[in-house]
C-alpha cells in the first residue's frame, strides 16, 4: 500500500516548513495517540505553499507540469468521451495510491490532479467552459489567477511550463493558492 | 519469523489489557501502541507480504474469508458453518461469542446473557435514536440521553455485567481470528472489515479499536458495497477478457441490505478499474423490520419490556424468535401463523400475511427507494445505463425489497453472479489480497477501486448551519478548501468545529472534533480570510488545516494549524452543546460569498 514516510515526504519539499518529524518525536505521549502521520505530499504541499507562494513552488522533478486538462490526461483536445474516460483509468491504474510504489509520495497529489482532469473532461457542461476558458486564454493570458473562476479553478492549480505561452501564472500548485 | 515475534508479543499486550477495558475512563495506551507498531512493521519487512483476510461483521451474521492462491475461500468453524452469529455470551469467567460457542443463540437470548447488535451500538451516543431502538433488546441498554456512551450490560447469574460494544466485538474476533489461525497454521494479523456507508468516521476508529483489542491490524475498513463492488469487477474481468479500459464500462447499481444497515452504491468497472461514482446509506435494517413487526404483534411492547426483569427477557426473546422466523418464512409464503407463549400469561395467536408485513415497514422500504434514487443522483447515472443491478445481504431474500428495487431500476432480472449473503465477504478478501501486494498470474488480483466519500466533511459556520467542504461522495484521495471569515470586528480567535454527514444543521450531523484559531490579527468583521482545508490521504486519514491570511499580505499570519481527525472521545455528544454554553457565538465564522 501508499505509505508515504516522513522523511520521504519532506525530502521533496526541501526549504519548506513541513511541521512533520521533529515536532511530533518532541511529543512521544501524543504520538502514541495516532497512527504514525503520513504526510503525503498534498499535506506537505499544502503547508509549504504558504511559503511558497512568493518565491514560486518548484514542483518534484518527475512531475511534468502540463499546460491544459488534456495534456494532464495524455489526450488530444478533440478526444470522445470513451478516450477520456480509458485514459483515466490508465492513468489511474499507475497513479493511484494504491498502486504506485510506497516509496513515489507524490502520487497521492498526482492522482487527485488527474481526476480533476477527468471529473472536468467528462462532465459536457464543464468540458464546454473549460475549453471556452482555455481558448480565452490563448488569445489573452490572464494576468492573475485570482480572476478565474468554476472550472477555471482546476486550471489556476497547475503551474505551466514557460513554453506554454501563458506563464503569468507558474507557482500555483492547488486551490488554497488562490486565497492565501 | 519477525511477523510472528511481533504477532505473539501484541497478543500478549492485548490479553493483558483485556481487563481494563471495562473500567472505562482512560484510554488504554496499548491500542494505540499496537497500531504504530503495526504500521512500523508494515514498512520494515515488505519481503513476505501476508495476505490480510476479509471479515465481514454483520450485525446478525458474521463471515471471514481469504484469497487462497488461486480463488476466495470463506472459512469455516468447527460446526462446519461459514456464516456465524454474531453474537457473545456472558456466562462464567470467559465470555464466549457465535465463533466457537455450542450453545444456541436463541437459548443464550432468552437468559439475558448474550450481547449481540454490536454493529448499530458502537459508536454511538445514548441520544440516538438507534441506540434507543435497541432498548428492546433481550439485554441491558440503558441510556442518560446526555450523549455519552449507552450503558450495556449482561445478565450473569442474576448480575448486570457491564460491557461495551467495542469489547463485544473484540471477544467476537479473537474468536475469529483464533479460528482462522488454526485453519490456516499461521498468525494473521491484518485485516480488511467490512463497514456500513453510513458509519461515521468516529464509529470507525470505534471499529479499529476493537480490532486493535483482538490484535489485528486493519489495512482497510471498506464500504459494504464497495466490496461487492471490488467482488463484481473481478467477476467481469474474468468473464470478458477484454483489454484494458477498453471500453465497455459497466455500470453496476449495489443495494446491499442486512440486519443493521442499508447501503447502496453506484460502480463503473471497466479492466478490472472500478470508480465508485456514488455511495448512500442508512441505519435500517432487518432488526427495524423485526422490531416494527413485534410492536405490531405486542401493541404495548415498550411498557412491557420496560423494567428488564428476567421474566420480561424470556418473553422479549420469545417474541424475538417467533417473529424472525415468520418474516423468513413470509420471503416464500404469502402468510404465516405466529403461534407464541409469551410466559406470564400472554399469547400471541395470530395469521400474518405479507401485506401486513409491507404496510408495517412502509416507512422502511420508503427510505430504501430513496436511498437508490439519491445515489443515482449523485452519481449522475441514468436508470438506462445501468448493466447490473445487485442484490446482497440478508434483507435481499424479501420479496417487497427485490421488486422495488427491480422496479426503481427498471429490470427485469438481478444480477445472479453472487452469492447474497457472501458477496461482501468475498470482496472483503479480494481487497486483503490486492491491499497485501499479492499478484495473481492469471490477473485475478489486477484490480484497483477507487473509492469516493461516503459522508460529507464540512465545519460550523453561518450560524448553525453545516458547511461542507469536502461533499459526499468525493472521490479519494481528495483534498478540498473553502474560505471564511469572522463574524465580529477584532475578533481575535475562532473556532472550527468538524462535522460529517449530510444534515444542514450541525445538529443533524456527527462531530469529529473541534479546535481554536487564536492570535487572528484585529480587523475590521469580514476582513481576515480563514482558510480551512480538508485531506484525506490514500490511507482514508482525514487532516484539518486552517490558516489566516490577511489582504495584502502574502504570508499566512500565523502559523497554520493541522488536526488529524476525529479527535472526540465517547463522551462526545455534549461536546458540541458544551462549546455553544461556553462561547456562544462569539468565536464564530462565515462563509465568505466569492468562492464556492
Amino acid at each position: 500500500m501508499a505509505c508515504t514516510s516522513l522523511s520521504s515526504s519532506s525530502a521533496h519539499f526541501i526549504g519548506s516548513r513541513v511541521i512533520t518529524g521533529e515536532s511530533y518525536s518532541q511529543h512521544p505521549a501524543v504520538s502514541v495517540k495516532f497512527r504514525p502521520l503520513r504526510v503525503s505530499a498534498a499535506a506537505a504541499t499544502c503547508e509549504s505553499s504558504t511559503e511558497e507562494r512568493t518565491r514560486g513552488y518548484a514542483p518534484p522533478r518527475h512531475i511534468a507540469s502540463p499546460a491544459s486538462l488534456y495534456e494532464v490526461l495524455g489526450i488530444q483536445m478533440g478526444a470522445t468521451c470513451q478516450e477520456i474516460k480509458t485514459a483515466y483509468r490508465r492513468l489511474a491504474r499507475v497513479l493511484h495510491p494504491d498502486v504506485a510504489a510506497a516509496e513515489s509520495n507524490t502520487t497521492a497529489y498526482e492522482f487527485m490532479r488527474v481526476h480533476e482532469a477527468y471529473e472536468t473532461l467528462s462532465d459536457p457542461e464543464k468540458r464546454a467552459d473549460y475549453d471556452r476558458t482555455l481558448f480565452r486564454r490563448q488569445r489573452r493570458p490572464l494576468s492573475s489567477p485570482f480572476a478565474m473562476s468554476g472550472s477555471g479553478v482546476a486550471m489556476a492549480t497547475y503551474s505551466s511550463p514557460p513554453s506554454s505561452g501563458f506563464s503569468g501564472y507558474t507557482g500555483r500548485t492547488w486551490e488554497t493558492d488562490q486565497c492565501w | 519469523m519477525h511477523i510472528a515475534g511481533s504477532g505473539t508479543f501484541a497478543l500478549l499486550l492485548h490479553s493483558l489489557s483485556f481487563s481494563t477495558v471495562g473500567e472505562g475512563m482512560a484510554e488504554p495506551a496499548y491500542t494505540v501502541a499496537s497500531d504504530s507498531e503495526t504500521t512500523g512493521e508494515e514498512k520494515s519487512s515488505p519481503a513476505f507480504p501476508e495476505i490480510a483476510i476479509g471479515i465481514d461483521i454483520g450485525t446478525s451474521q458474521c463471515s471471514i474469508a481469504i484469497w487462497n492462491g488461486s480463488q476466495i475461500e470463506l472459512l469455516k468453524n468447527t460446526r462446519n458453518q461459514k456464516m456465524m452469529r454474531s453474537y457473545v455470551t456472558f456466562k462464567d469467567e470467559v465470555p464466549s461469542g457465535g465463533v466457537s460457542n455450542q450453545l444456541s443463540h436463541e437459548h443464550d437470548m432468552l437468559s439475558g446473557a448474550a450481547i449481540f447488535n454490536m454493529k448499530r451500538l458502537i459508536g454511538r451516543v445514548d441520544t440516538d435514536p438507534v441506540v434507543h431502538a435497541s432498548k428492546s433488546l433481550p439485554f441491558l441498554v440503558q441510556t442518560l440521553d446526555i450523549g455519552v456512551r449507552p450503558f450495556i450490560a449482561a445478565l450473569v447469574n442474576n448480575v448486570w455485567r457491564s460491557t461495551t460494544p467495542e469489547e463485544v466485538l473484540a471477544i467476537f474476533l479473537v474468536e475469529l481470528r483464533a479460528m482462522a489461525e488454526t485453519q490456516l497454521k499461521r498468525p494473521i494479523r491484518n485485516v480488511v472489515l467490512t463497514i456500513p456507508v453510513s458509519f461515521s468516521r468516529f464509529q470507525l476508529t470505534r471499529i479499529e479499536r476493537a480490532c486493535a483489542m483482538a490484535g489485528l491490524h486493519v489495512l482497510r475498513l471498506m464500504p459494504e458495497p464497495t466490496a461487492v463492488a471490488l467482488l463484481y469487477a473481478q467477476q467481469q474481468q474474468q468473464t470478458v477478457h477484454e483489454n484494458m479500459g477498453s471500453g465497455s464500462e459497466k455500470i453496476a447499481l449495489i443495494f446491499n441490505m442486512g440486519a443493521g444497515y442499508c447501503d447502496v452504491a453506484l460502480s463503473a468497472t471497466a479492466g478490472g478499474v472500478s470508480q465508485i461514482k456514488g455511495l448512500a446509506g442508512s441505519a435500517i435494517g432487518g432488526e427495524d423490520l423485526l422490531q416494527n413487526m413485534m410492536r405490531h404483534l405486542l401493541p404495548d411492547i415498550e411498557s412491557r419490556f420496560a423494567n428488564h426483569g428476567i421474566n420480561e427477557i424470556k418473553s422479549m426473546g420469545l417474541l424475538r424468535v417467533a417473529t424472525q422466523d415468520a418474516i423468513h418464512k413470509l420471503s416464500t409464503q404469502t402468510s404465516v401463523q405466529i403461534d407464541v407463549d409469551l410466559g406470564n400469561g400472554s399469547k400471541i395467536c395470530k395469521v400474518v400475511n405479507s401485506e401486513e408485513f409491507e404496510e408495517v415497514n412502509q416507512k422502511i422500504f420508503e427510505k430504501c427507494e430513496k436511498l437508490i434514487i439519491q445515489c443515482l443522483h449523485d452519481a449522475k447515472v441514468e436508470i438506462e445505463d445501468i448493466t447490473d443491478v445487485i442484490l446482497v445481504g440478508g434483507c435481499s431474500f424479501i420479496p417487497k425489497i427485490r421488486n422495488l428495487v427491480k422496479g426503481i431500476c427498471k429490470k427485469e432480472a438481478l444480477y445472479d453472479g453472487m452469492i447474497p449473503l457472501e458477496a461482501a465477504v468475498r470482496g472483503a478478501a479480494l481487497e486483503g489480497a490486492v491491499a497485501s501486494g499479492i499478484s495473481d498470474p492469471f490477473g485475478n488480483l489486477d484490480l484497483l477501486t477507487i473509492q469516493a466519500t461516503p459522508l460529507g466533511i464540512g465545519i460550523r459556520a453561518d450560524g448553525n448551519n453545516f458547511v461542507p467542504i469536502i461533499p459526499r461522495n468525493t472521490t479519494m484521495p481528495a483534498r478540498k478548501d473553502l474560505v471564511f471569515t469572522t463574524v465580529r470586528d477584532n475578533q481575535t480567535e475562532a473556532l472550527i468545529i468538524v462535522y460529517e454527514g449530510e444534515g444542514q444543521k450541525v445538529e443533524e450531523n456527527h462531530l469529529l472534533g473541534y479546535f481554536k484559531i487564536t492570535g487572528i490579527p484585529p480587523a475590521p468583521k469580514g476582513v481576515p480570510e480563514i482558510n480551512v482545508c480538508m485531506d484525506i490521504d490514500a490511507s482514508n486519514v482525514l487532516r484539518v488545516l486552517a490558516g489566516v491570511i490577511l489582504p495584502g499580505s502574502p504570508h499566512p499570519a500565523i502559523p497554520v494549524m493541522e488536526v488529524r481527525l476525529p479527535t472526540v472521545d465517547d463522551g462526545h455528544g455534549w461536546c458540541a452543546e458544551a462549546l455553544h454554553k461556553t462561547y456562544g457565538s462569539t468565536l464564530d465564522l462565515e462563509t465568505v460569498q466569492k468562492k464556492i
